[in-house]
């Protein structure tokens, strides 16, 4: 029933009073006396001419025009729902664990609204180291150029038909492979197992890089299927047969934090480390005792200290210098015992079996060397070779491929990408459509590991997991999800590992990144007795030719998979400083021999040599190695990726002078450097990483390398590098800070008799205090004031910290062009110095005159002792910086940093100009838009972008910028106390470097904290500070060097 | 009157009447534009062009296009902008320190010399302008109310300072020169015929109308100016040298900069004095007005304030050596052996031992000799701040950012520019304004004109 009701505004209304009537007729009520103001004569007065009117509309013209015009909206939506754990402008921390073949680490992503800007180690976990390629690896999530989505036939597919087409060519008869790198998820083991059962395909693992000779020793001299896990922090001398174990060989991130433990003087007693190789490694560069030795002689070196320990000549003819130096490493490690260590990088089998009988007479399993179920690097390499067979034979009717790129890093690439024509169905799951995803039948993206769920298991006792930090970007699937759905099974992923995994403990398992689980470590099988005569007997008819190559992995590029990822590319290398290149590292000899151009500098390119093996060769720039062993040369692998233009970053090619990729003259794109793994020889399905003949000739063109930094020795400034040896350090241990001859307090000197002996002369000095004409600022005591100490013992020169701060910091990657202009922005720099066998002594004992001194001191030693000394912003009480700027655009801060105001900066260049350190870093370009950064600088790239951080500006060109000590961290950090209304605790604000550091030796923190770990080390007498006489009184701490090399 | 002794050579050659000076020094202005100057001017104008090109293209992409680098954060910027500043100097030497010592053959060549000086200070203000990241934020050096909190320059900065004194200087030079302008304009606007012409050099003169009153006002005002420019002469070099003097760089830090900046200033500028001189002198006709006794004297500048600026370089040296600071040894070690070594010697020679040249008689007088050597010591000077700057930075403390410096075609395309500039300015200026003092001049006549010198000798006999 309707209600038929009416209402009626008044009485008048209910009425239909004539008024009413009258007035609602009319549109307005009261009488308009329009006509009256027209005609009110006053109006002809008014004197509103035509020039008052044009006035009034230009007036309303230009209002209403102006009003149209508003700045560019950006728009930014807030959340409709808010989620419940995002609070924008705060961070998000999820533990997560990286696995790409080779490195594995337990990590924290930071997340910001939703996306993750940063990757940190997980202090928690034992696991939790990174270097630069796994924090730089956030970059590899945003790349545009990741596949994007299903690929069948060349062609955009759905899943739904890439299904069906696996479906298909499962049910065809023919040798079926599930081909992957070795496989840590029990998850997805368990679904390549189900896979491979339903479809009776087999399923074969190898590595990009092989440890098939130290596996295979393990098993057949131990009875371990498994990899060895290398203790180095119950190691007490360690010798290296070139295992770059600090870099990029074996688990190199265990190893690097573990031995730097070993390496802290104040204990009174350091690890030893001892290396034999024929390139400079990154270990070669931190060891005590380095020796040269070509890749043939390796076997005999370990021969030889077998003989040494075991008291049997087992080396016919060896060098005197090579003998007395192995007669030197196997003392000390018959001294070390069961603490000893012998690590060999060659997959040669008779070297890795002579070295487990080297570490079996030492006592070493169990110590230094355990059985944990390691199941790293279980790839076989032969089972690859006759895969290839088979393929080339047209007996593989399904290939599917997971986690690895056989067609550029397979010994036979070649082979195999003639035999993938011959496969009747071949699907890769990978993140691009790299050389081998792009030949496959069907190119299956799978998520990022940013992306994914997962488990991994490295070995026995533990389950690392991995969980998504954001949603997938691209219309791409879980591998494993790949492999449950073509088993007819598809499942949910996340549901899938939590099936695998012990559900009740699932989200604690989550928040500390990992869960235990009880598999027990398989106890050995039995094994025959091992002889070690045949692998001594090979060992010694090693011959080499009059040149020997090394294929090694460089720490920023590894095995090659993050060649797209510019911020790796524009890492300098920690040993050559080279960015964005590949090239033959040579000592001096050789190349002074082929007539090589041996300096190189931004108008002086390098020369180009052709280097052979057996029919392959590559072309690539000759770089001088100091350290390089003669007759010997190192290419780095990893390069030469792209050759067919794919799609796998847009910062693996070349670019040309406006930034443009540079094109060959068939149209390819060109790839940076060539593939060494094509020179990789075969040892009966152990891959070699050496080549013992090799020919080298000069091609007579030349190449430009950009190198990060020129020149290479300290020049004698012992201010700025101090190092000292542990039989020196030891008696002055406990000596007062300034007191110790390796530390000696700087005093300037004056004209008067200080030290009153009688005479004026260079020991009259007065210390530095006495020279200062500057106001202190009062920082000390008063509030914080923020330090940093290096522990220049404990550094690497990994170069972990150069990528977390450029990461954290949104710091611009500028190219190569600009490296080759000394233009690299990095904030945080390693400075590598070599020593030198000159110094002024010597130069004036042989009469060569101050200039002929000083050019000799620019020359490396042959094999030189080198320093890794990272450099960023000292933070001078006093800083030169500070008083030049015209506009005040840099100053210091009540809290002792010196800090800089982009807005504020016109960009004189004056405070670079006057730092003593040059570690300011000025912005040439628009880097964020200028077309020359547009195939280098992430922030160009739409999706890339994303990494940035938001606390951090990103600069505009024509400011200064440099090393901030992270200073969005200290603000972040002192609000969380002040919120919690506590003090700030110490260690609660980390720089990203500090964070970082595998090795500890970086501290950071608040000197005004007498408790403190900085202010602690900050006091240690092994602490200076560079360049202190210049009296700019950094607030950054160096600890002396001290080197366990005595001569004894 | 003053007088002058009979033997000595006289200013002015030729037996010159008052009315002959007028005529001499208005031709140009009066009459046609001289071929030599248009072929001259086209010339310089097109170069200017591509300076100017050349910075829009620095300014719209960045400082970048330029060779500078991590380590090198100034080269050929700060090398130009010293080395228009050293030259900028000789003019207001000439015009106020000579004038307050009454040295009359200053008339002859102080108002091109100021005029170069004003033109030189311009072209050297570009400078530190571009040189900036962000130039268009460059009124920030200004010590302006802002709204920006309590933003205020850095009074610390040498920069700053150079700020101060460089505008300082160009006010002062440029009112300087524009008081001695007046009588002249006057002259001109009465010579004119065009009433265009007679109109602007009207406003120009500032009415002036020669009477005794004005002139009397003139000489005081010019003296009094003169006591304000000439411890600007002293000051701005000065304080430009502090720009490097007070940084913490070897071969920056040096207390000896100041009086070194001056003296290579008055060197340089002398030097670009006799350049310019001696071509306008021949395409303008002027050869009795400026002639050996004017060049000479100027030469005898140059070999004083060269040997001053040899000797500084020798001091640096052994103070170097004396010091026993390692970083500032190499630093000058570096400069004379090492990667710019060229760049040192080339000065050192330029610098230190062409102008001992001029100790002999014959090639001090020589008008060809001193033009190519004046030539020569510009180069010189411009390679001496070329090394100061660029060979202490490129290896300064750290040898890890030791580094080098190589000039791209914009670091070159912006000098050459500045110098078309420079050039189309100064053309500008022979062709509208009066090049020599002619009221001034006239002052002289009686007293070192030729034939009033052959009358005091005859008489004297």
């Amino acid at each position: 029933m309707s209600a038929n009701k009416t209402y009626w505004s008044g009485v008048e209304e209910l009425d239909r009073t004539s008024e009413f009537e009258r007035i609602s007729s009319q549109e307005f009520p009261a009488e308009r006396p329009i006509d009256a103001f027209l005609s009110d004569e006053r109006l002809e007065k008014v004197n509103t001419g035509r020039r008052d009117f044009l006035k009034f509309m230009g007036f309303s013209l230009t209002a209403a025009t102006l009003a149209a015009c508003e700045t560019p909206v950006v728009k930014s939506i807030p959340y409709v729902n808010k989620p419940e754990d995002i609070t924008p402008g705060v961070a998000n921390y999820y533990a997560s664990t990286m696995y790409n073949g080779s490195d594995y680490a337990s990590v924290l992503v930071k997340t910001r609204e939703g996306r993750p800007i940063s990757i940190k180690p997980h202090a928690a976990s034992p696991l939790g180291q990174v270097n630069a390629r796994v924090n730089a690896d956030v970059l590899g999530l945003y790349d545009s150029e990741r596949l994007q989505g299903p690929v069948l036939a060349s062609k955009a597919s759905t899943w739904a038909d890439v299904d069906g087409a696996a479906a298909k060519a499962a049910a065809v008869d023919g040798r079926k492979v599930v081909l992957t790198n070795t496989i840590l998820s029990p998850s997805l083991q368990r679904a390549i197992d189900g896979y491979c059962a339903a479809h009776s395909a087999d399923h074969v693992q190898y590595d990009a890089v092989g440890y098939g000779a130290i596996r295979q020793v393990a098993r057949e001299d131990f009875g371990r299927n498994e990899f060895p896990s290398l203790d180095f922090s119950s190691a007490q001398t360690v010798v290296s047969l070139g295992a770059d174990f600090m870099g990029t060989w074996g688990e190199a991130l265990r190893y690097n934090e573990a031995w730097a433990s070993r390496r802290r003087p104040e204990t009174g007693a350091m690890g030893k480390l001892y290396a034999f190789e024929a390139n400079l490694s990154l270990t070669g560069s931190n060891a005590d005792h380095r020796t040269m030795v070509a890749p043939a002689d390796q076997g005999r070196v370990a021969a030889a200290l077998l003989g040494e320990l075991t008291g049997h000549a087992m080396v016919s003819d060896m060098n005197a210098g090579l003998k007395s130096a192995v007669a030197l490493a196997a003392r000390d490690l018959k001294a070390a015992g069961s603490k000893g260590l012998v690590v060999a990088g060659s997959n040669d089998l008779n070297i890795q079996r002579l070295v487990g009988a080297i570490n079996r007479a030492l006592g070493a399993f169990g110590t230094t060397i355990k059985w944990e179920g390691n199941r790293m690097f279980a790839g076989d390499h032969s089972a690859l070779a006759s895969l290839t067979a088979d393929m080339n034979a047209g007996k593989v009717a399904l290939l599917v491929m997971h986690g690895c790129n056989p067609a550029y890093n397979a010994p036979d690439a070649e082979g195999f990408i003639a035999g993938l024509d011959q496969v009747g169905f071949s699907a890769s799951t990978a993140l691009y459509a790299d050389e081998t995803s792009s030949r496959c039948t069907a190119s299956i993206p799978t998520h990022h590991w940013l992306e994914s769920w997962g488990d991994l298991q490295r070995a026995s006792g533990s389950v690392e997991l991995m969980q998504p930090t954001i949603s997938p970007l691209f219309n791409s699937r879980e591998a494993g999800e790949s492999f449950l759905a073509w088993t007819g099974a598809p499942q949910n992923w996340n549901n899938y590992v939590r099936g695998t995994m012990d559900a009740k403990v699932w989200n604690e398992g989550l928040y500390a990144g990992s869960m235990s689980n009880n598999d027990a470590v398989e106890p050995a099988a039995d094994v025959s007795a091992v002889s070690i005569l045949a692998p001594a007997m090979a060992v010694n008819e090693t011959k080499g030719g009059k040149f020997q190559a090394t294929f090694y992995q460089k720490v920023t590029i590894g095995d090659g998979q993050s060649i797209g990822n510019p911020m790796l590319q524009e890492t300098p290398d920690p040993i050559s400083k080279v960015t964005w290149d590949n090239y033959v590292t040579m000592s001096r000899g050789d190349m002074e021999d082929l007539g090589l151009n041996l300096h190189l500098a931004e108008k002086d390119p390098a020369s180009l040599v052709r280097v052979t093996v057996g029919n392959r060769s590559v072309e690539l720039p000759a770089f001088m190695q100091p350290g390089q062993a003669p007759g010997t040369v190192g290419i780095a692998i990893g390069y030469g990726r792209g050759a067919s233009g794919e799609a796998i970053g847009r910062a693996a090619y070349q670019v040309g002078g406006d930034g443009e990729h540079l094109a060959d003259e068939n149209g390819n794109l060109m790839p940076i450097g060539e593939n060494a793994f094509a020179l990789v020889g075969d040892q009966s399905g152990l891959p070699q990483y050496v080549a013992l003949d090799v020919s080298i000739e000069s091609t007579g063109e030349t190449y430009a390398l950009a190198c990060t930094q020129m020149h290479h020795t300290f020049m004698g400034r012992d201010s700025i590098v101090k190092e000292t040896t542990l039989g020196a350090f030891v008696p002055e241990m406990s000596a007062a800070r300034g007191e110790a001859s390796w530390n000696k307090a700087m005093g300037l000197g004056v004209h008067a008799d200080i030290n009153g002996d009688g005479e004026i002369n260079a020991l009259d000095k007065k210390t530095l205090d006495n020279f200062d004409m500057w106001h202190e600022h009062a920082v000390d005591e008063v509030g914080h004031r923020w330090g940093m100490a290096i522990d220049l013992t404990s550094c690497t020169g990994c170069s972990a910290c150069v990528t977390a701060c450029h990461i954290e910091n949104n710091v611009a990657v500028v190219g190569k062009d600009e490296v080759l202009r000394h233009r690299d922005m990095h904030w945080m720099r390693i400075d590598r110095f070599y020593a030198s066998d000159w110094n002024k002594e010597r130069g004036a004992e042989e009469g060569l005159g101050v200039v002929g001194t000083y050019a000799k001191m620019e020359e490396p030693s042959a094999n030189p002792e080198t320093v890794h000394m990272p450099m960023m912003c000292q933070h001078c009480s006093h800083a030169p910086c500070e008083t030049v700027c015209p506009v005040a655009a840099t100053t210091h801060s009540n809290e002792g940093m010196n800090q800089m105001a982009y807005n504020r900066c016109i960009g004189t260049r004056y405070c670079a100009n006057n730092c003593p350190f040059k570690v300011r870093r000025f912005n040439w370009f628009n880097y964020n838009g200028n077309s020359k950064f547009q195939n280098s600088n992430p922030a160009q790239d739409a999706m890339m972008r994303l990494v940035l951080n938001p606390d951090v500006v990103v600069r505009t060109r024509g400011v200064m910028e440099k090393c901030s000590l992270c200073v969005q961290r200290t603000q972040e950090g002192k609000l969380a106390a002040k919120k919690a209304g506590q003090p700030v605790v110490d260690g609660a604000i980390q720089t990203a470097c500090a964070e970082a550091c595998p090795t500890h030796a970086i501290t950071f923190g608040d000197l005004n904290d007498r408790q403190s770990e900085v202010r602690a080390t900050y006091d240690n007498n092994r602490a200076y500070h560079a360049l202190e006489e210049v009296g700019i009184q950094p607030n950054i701490a160096y600890l002396t060097k001290v080197r366990n090399n005595d001569k004894a | 009157m003053q007088h002058e002794a009979s033997i000595r050579e006289p200013l002015i050659l030729g037996n010159k009447t008052y009315q002959q000076i007028t005529d001499d020094v208005l031709a140009p202005i009066v009459g046609p534009a001289p071929r030599g100057w248009k072929i001259l001017i086209t010339i310089s104008s097109l170069v200017a062009l591509y300076g100017i090109g050349c910075i829009l293209y620095l300014i719209g992409t960045g400082v970048g296009v330029w060779g500078l680098n991590k380590t090198v954060g100034w080269a050929w910027d700060i090398t130009n902008f010293v080395w228009w500043v050293g030259i900028g100097h000789a003019g207001t030497l000439i015009s106020a320190v000579l004038l307050l010592f009454r040295q009359k053959w200053r008339m002859a060549i102080n108002r091109s010399a100021e005029a170069m000086t004003i033109f030189a200070v311009i072209m050297a203000a570009t400078f530190p302008g571009i040189h900036m990241g962000r130039l268009w934020l460059g009124y920030w050096v200004l010590p302006l109310p802002n709204q920006f909190g309590s933003l205020w320059v850095n009074f610390n900065s040498p920069l700053l300072w150079d700020v101060f004194a460089i505008s300082t200087y160009f006010s002062v030079s440029l009112v300087f020169w524009y008081i001695g302008l007046i009588p002249d304009f006057a002259t001109i606007r009465d010579r004119v015929t065009g009433s265009w012409q007679k109109k602007i050099y009207g406003v120009l003169s500032f009415g002036w109308s020669g009477r005794a009153k004005h002139w009397n006002r003139f000489e005081e005002v010019s003296l009094v100016l003169a006591g304000i420019a000439t411890p600007l002469v002293f000051s701005v070099h000065s304080i430009v040298s502090m720009d490097f003097a007070t940084s913490v760089i070897p071969g920056w830090h040096t207390t000896i900069f100041p009086p070194y900046f001056v003296s290579g200033a008055v060197f340089s500028g002398f030097a670009m004095v006799q350049t310019l001189m001696l071509v306008m002198r021949k395409t303008m006709n002027l050869k009795d007005y400026i002639h050996v006794r004017h060049v000479e004297y100027m030469n005898i500048v140059i070999i004083v304030t060269g040997s001053i600026v040899g000797v500084a370089y020798l001091t640096e040296l052994f103070i170097s050596w004396y010091s026993g600071v390692e970083y500032e040894s190499y630093a000058f070690i570096n400069r004379f052996s090492g990667p710019y070594a060229l760049s040192y010697w080339t000065m050192m020679t330029c610098n230190v031992i062409s102008p001992q040249l001029f100790w002999i008689k014959k090639i001090r007088r020589s008008l060809v000799a001193t033009f190519i050597l004046s030539i020569v010591v510009n180069i010189g000077m411009w390679f001496e701040r070329y090394v100061i700057i660029v060979t202490s930075l490129h290896r300064d403390y750290n040898p890890s950012s030791w580094g080098e410096f190589n000039a791209t075609s914009m670091d070159v395309g912006v000098f050459i520019g500045t110098l078309g500039i420079f050039l189309t300015l100064f053309l500008l200026f022979t062709r509208f304004f009066p090049v020599l003092a002619l009221n001034e001049l006239k002052s002289i006549l009686k007293s070192s004109g030729d034939s009033q010198k052959q009358a005091a000798l005859k008489e004297s006999k």
